[in-house]
């Protein structure tokens, strides 16, 4: 494998995402821009009994709007991979996907987990096992036996084959799945495939619905959703004094990678470029984040290095801010660490204020925001700051958003488990 | 030109807990595949599996109460990773944890409903459907806690990055083969990049479980012919019978032919091409015989090596019709090269490990580097099935591959392969 003289710069020529509080991009942005929040009581299943009774859902309608038509795939598909295909067509629109004439050099890299066992699913199989290693298989077919097609939902490479049969794309195709972090590294890895030369445009994001009882369930069982708040719209307040826990959201992002030399040959849109990633691992404990922040402090450094760029070049960070007690503290650490004296003067937003963790679809929704903030001079804000926190003493840009024109930014993931993905981007160079 | 090296490996199977083991059983004609014992599987139509034995928590230094959310994912991960290491002599000569990258191929990480079965059984209404309000009064503290990370397929690799202290760069890829073959690849880019200076790099299979052996089953990828008992698996049989569920995982540690060197350490290979693409044909979800021609033919561009260096292909082969396919592009590969080309497969005996396979794979081909034999695909002698390249089969071969090609896919259309080289001075 021979070591590249030169590695070719990588732009971004579409994307698009389906979030609580849009139904594309531009929907999304103008939300957020507004400071209004996407958060609301839970109606996609019955959560009385749950300490936590709000999340960011995505309104059912634009998905059944969407017009998701093949009628074969619709029966294998997850929420999440129907949310991808949206996500992913409007970025495949803008990047205007189709007049690129080698498949074989469009590849996929999603983040994504298949879909959670439901608590049905659970309480039917049990009729059938003793809880002893026995199973009446007999019994199961008798009753009409297993949905098999539940077993293609919960894959999760079925996201990425999926995407690449509606869109034909036929190079490298990858699911990434570390957590929280994997829509960022799914982009990274995507972002290193299109510079190696692998292939020269690459559909990357990520998708996320665990918005069920089980999913839900998981994260209240390990104590990282809020279980305290007023209203649905207050309850997700990343690095306010008053924060206890993440808001469960789902969506999907979508970017179109490509390398600079094919998109500017094909005249394709070229929106922004990829400067720089950097990933890391905490190795500190499987339930909590490093408290320095050291993971943290290694992938920010190494994106910006990455991106060839020094520390005080970073004009807006995108925060992981979750809104939990530890992350929100180890992060503000860590931006300390990396950026000196500047750190508290640089702005820094966390969009999980306004939409909440959206999981593995973090990490593209909030890259395309900042993208998008970009491009408008606009910082999109932190709401919900009400009851500042000393221990998090960063320029929060509080509730309001700010007009500010900037050309560099980073967008940090942290995902559960301690695996980290920091992205620089940036307007082309 | 940098070259990045393998200078350690670990690795854990139906055949045994090290490469050596395993690759001992290989040669002594030993199939890992038998019935299956953790469960039950009457009224399941396939019954053999290749499963790993029980790995004790403690031999891994492992607290039990850690290792209850890990699963024999988990242990064998951090078994395979702590053997590479000392393999590597990493544990005498460390390098800095941050210069450490760590790049796993995960297989599918199934929930277990023993974990959730009591809180279930103590919400029921007397209808059998679910009462929510015992559910959340009794039921729900019922389950463990913690259970929710055991769904999560990024546990594994954090656990290891905790246990050995691994800060870099880092990635989990699922689910199959190709997922496997990814993470050496993105090891060495990683390592060419000076973005690291060493890399664990490998893949860990799914686990035999009633789920596993269910959704293999109705995907109909599993061989349901039980007459055939241990030699269920047969790469590149006729009829395409159908595969046999593996249990394993591989590790490699990566690191550049220059700092291999300073340490003072054994180049066992040279990790030299990755190639790979995406197509699915037709009903069946195999890969296409192009798309399987595409990826080899990327791997030996990538790695500056035309057909006639190749001396070995370790196959995917793994029983399936699908094996046609790849039957197709060897042929079409090699078909320049104006000679048979010798072919190993592994999936006869370990049976089909998904994404740890090509790393299973690339170790077993180290072996074949280091020992001068390659084991027969599948020892059973009364097994007949003319090839056109000449797939070892029955009777191991004395041979010393310099140069071996390992494919590897998934069954939704992906697929990659891999060139690995031997080093020619042991000791750098």
């Amino acid at each position: 494998m021979g070591k590249k003289a030169f590695k070719r710069r990588v732009v971004i020529t579409g994307y698009g995402m389906i979030t609580p509080s849009g139904r594309n991009a531009a929907d999304t942005f103008n939300s957020c821009s507004q400071g209004k929040s996407g958060i609301n009581h839970i109606t996609a299943f019955d959560a009385t009994g749950l300490p936590c009774q709000v999340a960011g859902q995505v309104n059912d309608k634009w998905i059944s709007d969407d017009g998701f038509t093949h009628r074969r795939l619709l029966k294998f598909s997850s929420r999440g991979l129907k949310l991808m295909s949206i996500a992913a067509r409007e970025a495949a629109f803008h990047a205007e996907l189709p007049t690129v004439s080698d498949r074989h050099r469009i590849g996929v890299q999603i983040g994504s987990y298949g879909e959670d066992p439901s608590l049905e699913e659970v309480v039917w199989l049990h009729q059938f096992y003793d809880g002893e290693g026995h199973w009446d298989l007999e019994g199961l077919a008798r009753e009409g036996g297993y949905n098999f097609l539940r077993f293609y939902r919960r894959k999760p490479d079925m996201v990425s084959a999926v995407i690449a049969r509606l869109f034909d794309c036929r190079g490298p195709n990858l699911s990434s799945t570390s957590a929280c972090a994997a829509g960022a590294q799914a982009i990274g890895e995507a972002f290193r495939i299109i510079q190696d030369g692998q292939c020269d445009v690459m559909i990357a994001g990520g998708c996320e619905s665990a918005l069920n009882l089980v999913g839900l369930l998981g994260f209240v069982l390990l104590g990282a959703v809020t279980t305290r708040y007023e209203t649905p719209q207050t309850a997700s307040r990343p690095f306010d004094r008053k924060r206890n826990g993440f808001v469960l959201s789902e969506g999907a992002g979508a970017l179109v990678l490509e390398d600079f030399e094919h998109a500017s040959h094909r005249g394709a849109p070229i929106q922004g470029e990829i400067l720089g990633y950097g990933s890391s691992s905490d190795a500190y404990r499987i339930t909590d984040s490093d408290p320095r922040g050291d993971g943290a402090i290694l992938a920010m450094g190494k994106a910006i290095s990455d991106a060839g760029l020094s520390p005080e070049k970073i004009q807006y960070i995108n925060a992981h801010g979750t809104s939990t007690l530890k992350n929100d503290i180890s992060e503000t650490r860590a931006i300390d660490a990396v950026f000196g004296p500047n750190a508290k003067k640089i702005p820094v937003s966390s969009n999980k204020s306004m939409l909440g963790h959206c999981i593995a679809a973090a990490g593209p929704i909030e890259l395309i925001l900042t993208l998008m903030g970009i491009h408008r001079s606009l910082i999109l804000p932190t709401i919900n700051q009400t009851h500042p926190d000393p221990k998090c003493d960063l320029w929060l840009v509080p509730n309001q958003a700010v007009r500010e024109a900037h050309s560099v930014a980073i967008c940090n993931s942290f995902g559960f488990g301690g695996q980290n993905g920091c992205l620089c981007i940036g307007k082309p160079r | 030109m940098e070259k990045v090296v393998v200078t350690g490996v670990g690795m854990v199977t139906s055949l045994g807990g090290t490469p050596t083991q395993t690759y001992r059983a290989l040669l002594d004609g030993c199939s890992g595949i038998c019935p299956i014992s953790d469960f039950d599987t009457r009224g399941f139509a396939c019954r053999m599996g290749a499963q790993v034995p029980a790995i004790d928590p403690r031999e891994v230094v492992i607290n039990p109460r850690d290792a209850r959310i890990m699963g024999i994912q988990g242990l064998m991960l951090i078994k395979a990773s702590r053997d590479a290491f000392a393999d590597a002599n990493l544990n005498r000569y460390p390098v800095n944890g941050e210069s450490m990258g760590l790049f796993i191929g995960m297989g599918m990480v199934d929930y277990n409903l023993d974990d959730l079965l009591p809180a279930v059984q103590a919400s029921l209404n007397s209808d059998g459907t679910i009462n929510n309000e015992a559910f959340f009064s009794r039921g729900y503290g019922e389950i463990y806690p913690l259970w929710p990370l055991s769904l999560l397929s990024n546990m594994a690799l954090c656990q290891v990055a905790i246990r050995l202290g691994i800060k870099g760069e880092n990635a989990v890829f699922a689910a199959y083969g190709d997922a496997g073959a990814k993470a050496i690849h993105e090891g060495v880019n990683t390592i060419m990049e000076g973005k690291a200076e060493a890399v664990l790099a490998g893949g860990v299979s799914e686990i035999i479980s009633p789920l596993s052996l269910a959704r293999n089953l109705s995907l109909e990828l599993l061989n349901i012919d039980r007459s055939l008992n241990c030699n269920a698996c047969i790469p590149f049989n006729s009829e395409g019978k159908g595969t046999i569920l593996g249990e394993g995982c591989g590790v490699m540690l990566l690191e550049s032919h220059s700092s291999a060197e300073k340490r003072g350490a054994r180049a066992l290979a040279e990790v030299s091409g990755f190639g790979s693409a995406f197509e699915r044909g037709g009903e069946k979800a195999w890969p296409t015989t192009p798309a399987v021609q595409k990826a080899m033919e990327s791997s030996m561009i990538n790695a500056g090596v035309d057909p006639a260096c190749v001396d070995l292909i370790i196959a995917h082969g793994e029983g399936t019709a699908g094996d046609n396919n790849e039957k197709d592009a060897i042929c079409r590969c090699f078909s320049v090269a104006d000679r048979t080309i010798d072919v190993y497969a592994s999936k006869g005996a370990l049976g089909n490990l998904f994404a740890a396979s090509p790393v299973v794979d690339a170790i077993l081909g180290i072996q074949m580097m280091e020992n001068g034999v390659v084991p027969p695909a599948y020892p059973d002698h009364s097994t007949k099935n003319p090839m056109p390249f000449n797939l070892i089969c029955h009777e191991s071969l004395r041979k010393r591959p310099e140069c071996i090609l390992i494919n590897t896919r998934s069954h939704q259309g992906h697929c990659g392969s891999l060139v690995i080289t031997a080093c020619r001075e042991k000791r750098v």
